[in-house]
């Protein structure tokens, strides 16, 4: 299968600060990718780029044929890049349906009886289905996550971005995560996946990239990536940091 | 346990459908049959007129800054405008106050097309400040303009200045216009992304809200509705100048009659325009302490009523109304479900 996504030569950052520095790396059709890096080596701001909230300053990205370098956030989500926020950002004041039935509607340009399903299938699989009349700002984090995922699923994404969707939760709630990935990606979704969690990278990635300052350090098959020197490396490194600071 | 509350939560009260259409009804028919009756003095119906055209501001300057985040400073420059355009065809002209009404918000609508170029690459301040400093170059343009007598201003040719009656019939009309608008707007598909975007324009337009699109719509409108009230505040004064048809008072007014009432709420205005006119009468009697007064009530309900009167009330007694809230079950639907369930 052919590449769903090429990063080529992107830099990019906030205002004058550049954060990405000549990134390059593609995602297969149909494949879990996986990002791992310390804190603040720019995976976030990788997906901003890609979703269009900021603008590379050189490079090219190419989506499913389409150069979206200089897109607007809305055109992109419309050719199939879905995704979620690290810091969740419901529609505090919007019910939690119709924080998806927005996506449904401006997303996958459903209109508003078509995208009421859309939206109450993404809720049943995200479990907030029982949620779906609360108001957005009174859900708990763990709940803000799923909203967050249930949102871009509304979108009917070809490209779902999952940005530490695992963090902060139980060992059980991870495996829930790892078995939706999974479905997800046997319902056809190619999804990039931002986690700190080791062990979902492991068993739920195809591809897996290391950054390390706005760069690709390394890409390749989960394990060996993870057992890597460099990649030792960066992580004792910013460990070793850690410890002098404290 | 948390989880439990919010399930335990009832669902928010909506009063909307046919009997809040019904008594929106009534109330708009009896107005217009004590205006048209002459059972209302011709100073309540000054009154009113004021009222009902603060409303209309009101409800579109929220519908500008509340949902599309687009906090302008400089919407006066239609109301001078449109002001300018009555004083203009009436008086210089000799024609129509109704051509120089229609002028004067097309006028209004091209320009701010054209504004909308500029000013649409900017946020926040950047956008408030921009919109502040063309309305003032426009007063200063008056200003010197001979075409419309510079500073000294214009009359509006007495023949053409409708009845307090006749002004109150349109200035109503204008107001359920501007509040019919408004409702069918956010019940469509842009009405729903603007929500999402009074939440997070980010978010929203990451999941396909086009920004651009729904900024613009709202500030044609805006402008298009705020020119007409202008026009007809022009018409109840029978003049115009630049210090005043231009002053930035007009859109304090209007910021106060938002927060006041709730931003992002359609009731909100309503009732900041009642209680802005009614404030601003009574505040006549002590001239120069009437703006710090104002201000000094809007700080203490920023402060203590982030949410306006109307904003809070809903919250609190957990219910919305004319809401534009999707159920995600049809309303029929649960009737009948919940007919069944009794049977
Ligand atoms: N909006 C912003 N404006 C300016 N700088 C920012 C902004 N957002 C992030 N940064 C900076 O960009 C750098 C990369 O941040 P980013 O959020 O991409 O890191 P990350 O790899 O996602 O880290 P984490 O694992 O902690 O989520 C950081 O130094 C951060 O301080
Ligand atoms: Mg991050």
């Amino acid at each position: 299968m052919g590449n769903i996504l090429t990063f080529d030569h992107i830099d990019a950052g906030y205002g004058r600060v550049q954060i990405l520095h000549d990134l390059s790396f593609s995602v297969e059709e149909g494949e879990v990718f996986g990002v791992i890096g310390p804190n603040g080596c720019g995976k976030t701001t990788m997906f901003n780029a890609l979703i269009g909230l900021i603008v590379p300053n050189h490079g090219t990205i190419t989506f499913n044929g389409h150069n979206i370098t200089k897109m607007k956030p809305d055109a992109r989500c419309h050719l199939g890049i879905g995704r979620t926020y690290q810091v969740p950002r419901p529609f505090e004041g919007m019910s939690v349906y119709e924080n998806v039935l927005v996506a449904a509607v401006h997303g996958a340009n459903h209109n508003e009886k078509t995208g009421r399903q859309v939206a109450l299938d993404a809720l049943k699989l995200t479990e907030l289905y029982d949620k779906r009349e609360i108001r957005a700002g009174e859900l708990t984090l763990l709940d803000r996550k799923r909203l967050e995922i249930a949102r871009a699923l509304g979108t009917e994404p070809k490209l779902l971005l999952l940005d530490e969707v695992a963090a902060g939760l139980t060992e059980a709630e991870v495996q829930d995560v790892i078995k939706m990935v999974k479905n997800l990606k046997a319902a056809g979704y190619s999804i990039i996946w931002i986690e700190h969690v080791i062990q979902t990278m492991v068993e739920a990635t195809d591809h897996l990239m290391c950054m390390s300052e706005g760069h690709e350090l390394l890409i390749g098959e989960p394990r060996p990536v993870m057992d890597s020197k460099e990649v030792e490396e960066v992580y004792l490194g910013v460990e070793e940091e850690d410890e002098e600071d404290e | 346990m948390e989880n439990n509350g919010i399930a335990l939560r009832k669902p928010v009260k909506i009063l909307d459908g046919i009997p809040m259409l019904i008594i929106c009804i009534v109330i708009c028919i009896a107005l217009y049959i004590l205006g048209i009756t002459k059972t209302f003095s011709n100073n309540t119906m000054r009154y009113l007129l004021k009222i009902f055209l603060y409303i209309t501001m009101g409800e579109m300057w929220n519908l500008m800054s509340g949902f599309t985040g687009m906090t302008s400073l400089g919407q006066q420059v239609f109301v001078g405008i449109a002001g300018y355009s009555v004083a203009v065809f009436t008086s210089t002209f000799k024609m129509s106050m109704w051509l120089g009404l229609l002028v004067g918000a097309v006028i209004g609508v091209v320009f701010a097309l054209l504004l909308s170029l500029i000013l649409f690459r900017m946020r926040g301040m950047y956008f408030a400040v921009a919109t502040w400093l063309i309305a003032e170059a426009v007063r200063l343009w008056f200003n010197s303009w001979r075409f419309v007598k510079q500073g000294a201003g214009m009359t509006i040719a007495t023949s053409q200045i409708p009845k307090v009656r006749e002004l109150y019939i349109y200035a109503l009309t204008l107001c359920i216009i501007a509040l019919v608008v408004v409702y069918i707007l956010l019940r469509t598909k842009t009405g729903l992304g603007l929500t999402a975007m009074r939440d997070d324009a980010d978010a929203s337009s990451s999941v396909g809200v086009n920004i651009f699109k729904s900024k613009l719509l709202c500030y044609l409108i805006c402008s298009l509705f705020i020119a007409l009230a202008g026009g007809m505040f022009a018409l109840q004064k029978g003049s115009v100048l630049p210090s005043s048809s231009f002053s930035i008072d007009w859109t304090v007014a209007m910021v106060f009659i938002v927060i006041i009432g709730g931003v992002g709420t359609m009731a909100g205005p309503i009732l900041g325009g009642i209680v802005y006119v009614i404030l601003s009468e009574f505040l006549a009697h002590f001239p120069g302490w009437s703006n710090i007064i104002l201000g000094a009530i809007a700080i203490l309900v920023i402060i203590f009523l982030p949410d306006g009167i109307i904003g809070t009330l809903q919250k609190k007694l957990n219910f919305e109304i004319f809401s534009q809230k999707r159920l995600s079950e049809p309303k029929k639907v649960k009737g009948l479900k919940e007919k069944a369930n009794m049977a």
